[in-house]
């Protein structure tokens, strides 16, 4: 493990020492009758497990600390101990100055409430005073571009307006420490966007950004330092291009992958969910590029009930830029998913350039708020050379990763 | 410039999590009493200046509570109120009653109907129960103006202890927050507790003191019976109102039993809220 120096010139921002946190497994709710009644018996084993197993680390002030690993290594837990939401089983957490954190846009929003009483309620709320609210209002209120509806109560919006006065709250913020869950914003590419971009700006004035992702790129392009976690334990800290590469080269070893109905590592209720996930090209046994390219999506679900879907599947090059999505949403129609269904995507023409990549799938109830199942890196796979320009010549730029369909005219 | 957010440690003198805790961190509460005001102010939004029914029901409900206590009490059984008419004489109770049960039954839910934000942000959560305990004066006013029409009408005259009215309020209230905490924290881990919350209610109007006078269970009751009547603590109070309201007797020595359980519903209340206090967002 490589652990960083803490000059000691430099003040710390958040010192974390010997973090644990432990979840029982099962049920964390009873009734009455099941906890009287235990009383007169022995007590049970409880199964447990430990999401954070002894975390110690430091963050120095103005640093952008990126925290990286798989689902349930244990980034969501730590972030909810450092936001303070929930409290580890052992160890202390110091921090010194302001937090906030993006986890939380739109926390408290009523739908009854209008726009102008949602933003001070929601600013009170991310811990804002009535006065700050009020001097930053107008800057906010234009941000957020719904000037028109402020008096007309939220439950009219439309989900993108709604997200936007969301936003606008939590970026005129100003904490000392930001903390940024990238993991947590599925499928918005707008709202990923903005995270970025108000990241960007709170590590320019020089305060400390702590930045969970699984974009490896955005990882090495944002911070200059990376923890890695894995099963709950820190298993490398160092330079982001150090950690991140390491990283990379970790998950191409473990290239024999688990059937996705099998993965334990997936968030969402789980009412309906990803049981298979199949790459092809009919005309092919290989994936070229200008060639079609069908991912079909296998679902189940232990109901026999339909579910109204929003399903999508993410195309990620192996480092986690994301390249592009397939969606049921491009139609604005959802589809509906029972036990058994499955979807097919169909891309006439590939126009990814040869290389490796992976896909996320999602499935999301309704919108993409209420997360039915999502498994990322569902399914890996590599693209081959074809003709993607002209049926005659194969031409290959070794460092492209989309190929745009395109005609040039000279003057 | 504005700092904000969330918790603000100084620069040379860390917020630490979750060592040395107590529940009582005043100056934490005192810091966050903006937010307690918003919530209050978003209940009664919701609740009352948004739908033309939330008012109307506001003033239904009493009224149609105290003309049924009449009818069953002061007509039916003819419970004996003195020189007060029986109207009267319950809508005082009603008063301290209504608020009592409004307190405990949205104070008791506010931890589950919170969920969303207890999951996602820090800040103090004994602040969400807390703050129903504003929007339930809204309640108690509108009571209070049927009280001062119906004392015009029937023209009874005001108690000089009426000076001593705010010192039963404010009983009333650390009663029905007390015990409006305890259920908050109940409820998070055993779900049940939110049904048996409206049904206990609805038992408490009998065995409390609305519509006939305490002095009924002491006359009617072994000794040992009534104490435990009096471990109500809802029974002192509405004995407290009365007296100091119409200036009936003075409440006896068993209402020192409730003043005895009332403190210890209280204390039970915050220390229990306090033992689940950091663990409530692994369970809602």
């Amino acid at each position: 493990m490589v652990k960083s120096q803490i000059m000691s010139d430099r003040s710390p921002a958040i010192e974390i020492s010997g973090i644990s946190k432990e979840y029982t497994l099962g049920r964390s709710t009873a009734s009455l009758r099941e906890s009287i009644s235990s009383l007169f018996r022995k007590k049970e084993k409880v199964d447990s497990f430990l999401a954070l197993n002894g975390i110690d680390f430091s963050v120095d002030r103005g640093e952008r600390i990126g925290i990286i690993g798989k689902n349930g290594a244990g980034k969501s837990t730590l972030l909810k101990i450092l936001s303070r939401i929930t409290q580890p089983t052992e160890g202390e957490v110091k921090i010194y100055g302001s937090v906030a954190s993006l986890l939380e846009v739109g926390t408290g929003f009523h739908p009854e409430l209008t726009g102008r009483e949602n933003i001070f309620l929601n600013g009170s709320i991310l811990g804002m005073t009535r006065k700050e609210i009020q001097a930053k209002l107008d800057e906010i209120i234009t941000f957020s571009g719904v000037e028109k509806f402020l008096d007309t109560p939220v439950k009219r919006y439309s989900s993108g307006m709604y997200a936007r006065l969301a936003f606008s709250v939590a970026a005129h913020l100003e904490p000392e420490i930001l903390i940024v869950d990238e993991v947590l914003s599925v499928g918005d590419a707008e709202f990923q966007r903005k995270c970025l971009g108000k990241m960007d700006s709170v590590a320019k004035a020089g305060r400390t950004v702590l930045f969970v992702s699984h974009n490896l790129d955005a990882v090495r392009k944002m911070c200059d330092r990376c923890v890695w976690l894995e099963a709950g334990k820190v298993r490398m800290d160092g330079s982001a291009e150090e950690v991140v590469n390491a990283y990379l080269s970790d998950i191409e070893l473990r290239s024999e992958e688990v059937h996705p109905s099998e993965r334990m590592d997936r968030n969402g209720t789980g009412d309906v969910r990803i049981h298979d996930v199949k790459i092809s090209n009919p005309d092919s046994d290989l994936i070229e590029s200008g060639r079609p390219f069908e991912v079909s999506v296998e679902y189940q679900s232990a109901s026999a009930d339909t579910f109204h879907c929003l399903a999508a599947v993410g195309v990620y090059k192996e480092d986690g830029t994301r390249i592009g999505t397939l969606s049921t949403r491009f139609k604005d129609e959802l589809v509906e998913l029972r036990n058994g269904s499955k979807l097919t995507f169909k891309v006439e023409r590939l126009p990814l350039a040869p290389g490796k990549y992976y896909l996320n799938s999602f499935i999301g109830h309704r919108t993409e708020q209420e997360v039915l199942d999502f498994v990322e890196r569902v399914r890996s796979f590599e693209v081959h050379a074809s003709r993607f320009f002209s049926e005659s010549d194969e031409i290959y730029y070794p460092y492209d990763t989309v190929y745009f369909d395109h005609k040039f005219s000279l003057e | 410039m504005g700092t904000s957010p969330i918790f603000v440690g100084m620069r040379d003198k860390p917020v630490v999590i979750w060592k040395n805790r107590r529940l009582w961190e005043f100056s934490e509460l005192r810091k966050y009493r903006e937010l307690f005001w918003m919530l209050a102010w978003r209940d009664f939004k919701v609740r009352y200046a948004q739908t033309f029914i939330g008012v109307l029901w506001g003033v239904i409900q009493p009224v149609l509570t105290i003309i049924i206590l009449y009818v069953v009490f002061g007509r039916f059984a003819q419970v004996d109120t003195g020189d007060i008419p029986h109207i009267v004489y319950s809508t005082v109770g009603v008063m301290a009653w209504t608020y009592f049960a409004f307190v405990l039954s949205n104070a008791g839910n506010s931890i589950i109907s919170a969920q969303a934000m207890i999951r996602k942000i820090y800040f103090p959560r004994i602040i969400i129960p807390l703050s129903k305990a504003v929007v339930g004066f809204i309640d108690m006013a509108i009571t209070s103006a049927i009280l001062v029409v119906l004392m015009f009408v029937f023209e009874v005259p005001v108690s000089s202890n009426i000076l001593f009215l705010p010192l039963f309020i404010i009983f009333n209230v650390l009663v029905s927050l007390g015990l409006g905490i305890l259920i908050s924290a109940l409820t998070i881990r055993y779900r049940d507790v939110q049904y048996v919350v409206p049904f206990a209610i609805q038992l408490g109007l009998y065995i409390t003191p609305t519509a006939y006078p305490a002095e009924f269970a002491i006359t009617h009751l072994p000794s040992w019976a009534s104490v435990l009547y009096f471990m109500n603590p809802m029974a002192g109070i509405v004995e407290g109102y009365r007296w100091a309201v119409l200036g009936t007797p003075m409440p006896g020595e068993l209402a020192w039993v409730s003043v005895i359980s009332a403190v210890v519903l209280i204390v039970v209340g915050l220390t229990y809220f306090q033992k689940v206090d950091g663990k409530i967002a692994d369970h809602v």
